[in-house]
């Protein structure tokens, strides 16, 4: 995902379930339709919650990686 | 607003009528007793947030609908037909309400100001103004539920991840099982591993016979205020719990969760369970108490305080147990004042935290529990409720309280012995 | 008796109590056919036994401890004027049946003393609770609360209390001419003595009755019927 400039950085590190997901989706609407959210979140849920956020409200889970302790996501905003 | 619309909204509310809602309704004399029990209220001053009025705009719709006088006398009543003016004021109002009950606590009549705004949220659902954060957070859990095949795998692995990261940290290992069959408990904790954790560490000191849940306790479709989502979301465990054959769930540190699946899971599934369902803080008091786990009486040597969680506290009984545990672990615990049934809210319930457009009056309702912290002296807070804990960190970051915040089951699990 | 005397302090009695009886009837009918709430819905901490739970349902109905700590203005005008109003109505059943016991151990005098200084007593009360109440309703910081309705039940509460104290205080007629009264009321041949219809104070007395009816005849469409309702709703509180 290297190749991806995101639209949006969002810091989402100490954060516990299910606030990575509220603060993704509190923040896909300040990005334009089509544009990219990259999030750092620590807590394991996320890696649930976030996919299972962007397919419920039909957005795209681009990439979630766990990167040493961190958890990486890439959102892409659909509609 | 259209007839169509109306009609739902007003179909809802027939739904959800029941005697007790009806009395709620008819008699309450609006004397305003309430509005000094409220920490929105009192904070604000604002009358969308006294809690007779949050129940006074859905009466306006009842009185209009569901009685003779206020469709002959509409005047009299302030019967109103829903405009855009009343849904805004209702939405506001409503999912503003943290459902603490302590208004219902003082209320003469017991009116409970909870139980009409989870009503006021099915009938905001109904005209398409319920809250969609909290709706989106329902649907995400249930899509995770419905599609276990793709999430199982990241689930079991996160767990893996957990016992990796505990003998870590303890340098020996403990094991997390999943999926156990014949397990006495089937434990129930939320996404995070901060709930995980330190259950782990006590249900291995005791010795007991566990497994953990795959679904997390929280259910934001009783938040949401659609009663049909919020048994479905509770459904993924104690099914679990059937198919496992356990004899009881024990939820994690979460308030609303203990309620749902204590109070209300089995009137929604008309249905008796074939275990019983316990707080974490039960189980624990009972480890303590009958000698199955052994803690350092001076294990937490720093000054710390209790919150009661109204879910916990005032609307579901449990108040010694966690002090009792706190009283076997740590020499310099004080309780704050008021506490117990009459502690204030915190102001986190409800789903509140994870709604941005309420973060001014959920800080500003705070400000009791800041005061009555501060009051204590103490650094360190424990707080059985994961809406509770994030409320209160929030609020001693502004508040600069520079506290501790912890679930009390981590403390138990530091003064193991 | 002329019409109006007629319309409220004869027919309109019996209308009143008919349809205060028969809409508190159907209220309590109304609520006993909608189901109850199937989940629990309690306040802790609650007694354990049934007996003392129903205990508790007493003490929060007819003390509410809870709501005297929080606002004890309010609390102890609601708590005087429901005491003061039950002893005033008390008190009005002299005028079924002379409460002989008295009596005798206060003879003639002594009754019509005892009835002067607490009747007089009681309808002070209710007037000073019923003003505070309208006063507090109508300047308090969360005066947009209140609807007509309010309004219009204290209306009518200060217009019985009224007229009720100006019978008591300066009508100047004793009991046993209401005595009589109320005997043609029991009797379904309505009629003033000729004490009454000679006297200017048969005009307050149908006032304060004008009053009476419409009080009852609203009363089961009104909040007032938390007189029954209180002891459901305070019963959820430590239910099951």
């Amino acid at each position: 995902m290297s190749d991806v400039t995101p639209d949006l950085e969002l810091d989402l590190k100490g954060l516990l379930c299910p606030m990575p997901m509220v603060r993704v989706s509190q923040n896909i609407t300040n990005v334009p339709v089509g544009g990219v959210i990259r999030a750092v979140a620590t807590d394991a849920g996320s890696m649930a919650d976030i996919p299972a956020w962007a397919k419920s409200t039909g957005n795209e889970v681009m990439s979630a990686e766990k990167v040493g302790g961190e958890f990486v996501f890439f959102v892409k905003r659909i509609k | 607003m259209e007839k169509q619309t109306i009609d739902s909204m007003v179909g809802v509310l027939d739904a959800r009528m029941n005697r007790q809602l009806k009395q709620y309704m008819d008699i309450c004399a609006r004397c305003a007793i309430c509005k000094d029990a409220c920490h929105q209220y009192v904070a604000t001053q604002d009358m969308k947030y006294l809690p007779a009025r949050r129940a006074e705009l859905l009466r306006q719709i009842y009185r209009r609908y569901f009685t003779k006088a206020g469709q002959f006398l509409p005047a009299l009543y302030e019967a109103r037909e829903p405009d855009e003016n009343l849904m805004d004021e209702l939405y506001e109002s409503t999912y503003a309400c943290t459902g603490c009950r302590r208004c219902t606590y003082y209320c003469p009549f017991s009116i409970d100001t909870g139980w009409i705004t989870s009503v006021s949220k099915g009938v905001l659902i109904a005209a398409g103004r319920g809250n969609e954060m909290l709706g989106q957070l329902a649907d995400a859990a249930l899509f995770k539920a419905d599609n276990m095949d793709v999430f199982d795998e990241i689930i079991v692995n996160g767990f893996k991840d957990v016992v990796r990261e505990l003998e870590e940290e303890l340098g020996r290992p403990v094991a997390i099982p999943v999926d156990k069959q014949g397990a006495d408990i089937l434990y129930v904790a939320l996404a995070g591993s901060h709930s995980i954790k330190p259950a782990a560490v006590i249900f291995d000191a005791a010795g007991a016979s566990w497994t953990l849940s795959k679904f997390e306790a929280a259910n934001y479709g009783f938040f949401f205020g659609d009663p049909a989502k919020a048994k479905l979301i509770a459904d993924r465990f104690m099914n679990e719990a059937k198919r496992l054959g356990v004899k009881e769930v024990v939820i994690t540190e979460c308030g609303h969760a203990y309620r749902v699946a204590e109070m209300f899971y089995e009137a929604w599934a008309k249905e008796k369970m074939p275990f019983k369902v316990r707080h974490i803080l039960e189980v624990i008091d009972e480890y303590i108490k009958d000698g199955r786990i052994t803690v350092d009486p001076k294990g937490i040597a720093e000054k710390v305080t209790y919150h009661d969680p109204c879910q916990i506290g005032r609307n579901g009984g449990i108040y010694e147990q966690p002090r009792d545990i706190m009283h076997a672990i740590a020499p310099d615990f004080v309780d704050m004042t008021p506490n117990r049934e009459t502690q204030w809210c915190c102001g986190g319930g409800g789903g509140i935290v994870a709604m941005e457009e309420f973060n001014d009056v959920r800080l500003k309702s705070g400000g009791k529990k800041v005061e009555q912290i501060k009051a204590t002296g103490a650094k360190l807070l424990a707080c059985p409720c994961e809406n509770c804990r994030l409320q209160i960190e929030e609020l001693s970051k502004v508040h600069d309280l520079g506290l501790r915040i912890v679930p009390v089951m981590e403390l138990v699990a530091e003064a193991l012995r | 008796m002329d019409w109006f005397s007629y319309l409220t302090s004869g027919i309109g009695v019996y209308v009143a109590l008919v349809v205060f009886t028969g809409g508190m009837a159907w209220r309590a009918w109304q609520w006993s056919r909608t189901p109850k709430s199937p989940v629990r819905l309690a306040l802790y901490p609650k007694p354990k036994t049934g007996p003392g739970r129903f205990g508790k349902l007493l003490v929060d109905t007819f003390a509410a401890p809870q709501s005297f700590k929080i606002a004890p203005a309010i609390m102890v005008a609601a708590l005087l004027f429901h005491l003061a109003a039950l002893a005033a109505f008390v008190g009005h059943l002299r005028l079924v049946h002379e409460f002989t016991p008295l009596v005798a151990v206060l003879g003639v005098d002594g009754m019509n003393t005892f009835a002067a200084w607490s009747g007089g007593a009681a309808g002070i009360i209710m007037l000073v609770a019923v003003l505070y109440w309208l006063g507090r309703r109508t300047f308090g910081a969360y005066k947009n609360l209140s609807v007509p309705e309010d309004y219009l039940l204290l209306a009518l509460l200060l217009g019985i209390v009224l007229m009720g104290d100006h019978l008591r205080f300066v009508g100047g007629l004793h009991a046993a001419t209401y005595q009589a009264w109320f005997a043609s009321l029991m009797a379904f041949r309505p009629a003033f003595p000729a004490e009454l219809t000679s006297s200017v104070t048969r005009y307050a007395l149908d006032w304060h009755m004008l009053f009476v009816d419409a009080f009852l005849i609203y009363f089961p469409f009104s909040k007032l019927t938390h007189a029954i309702g209180a002891f459901a709703t305070n019963a959820v509180r430590t239910g099951e």
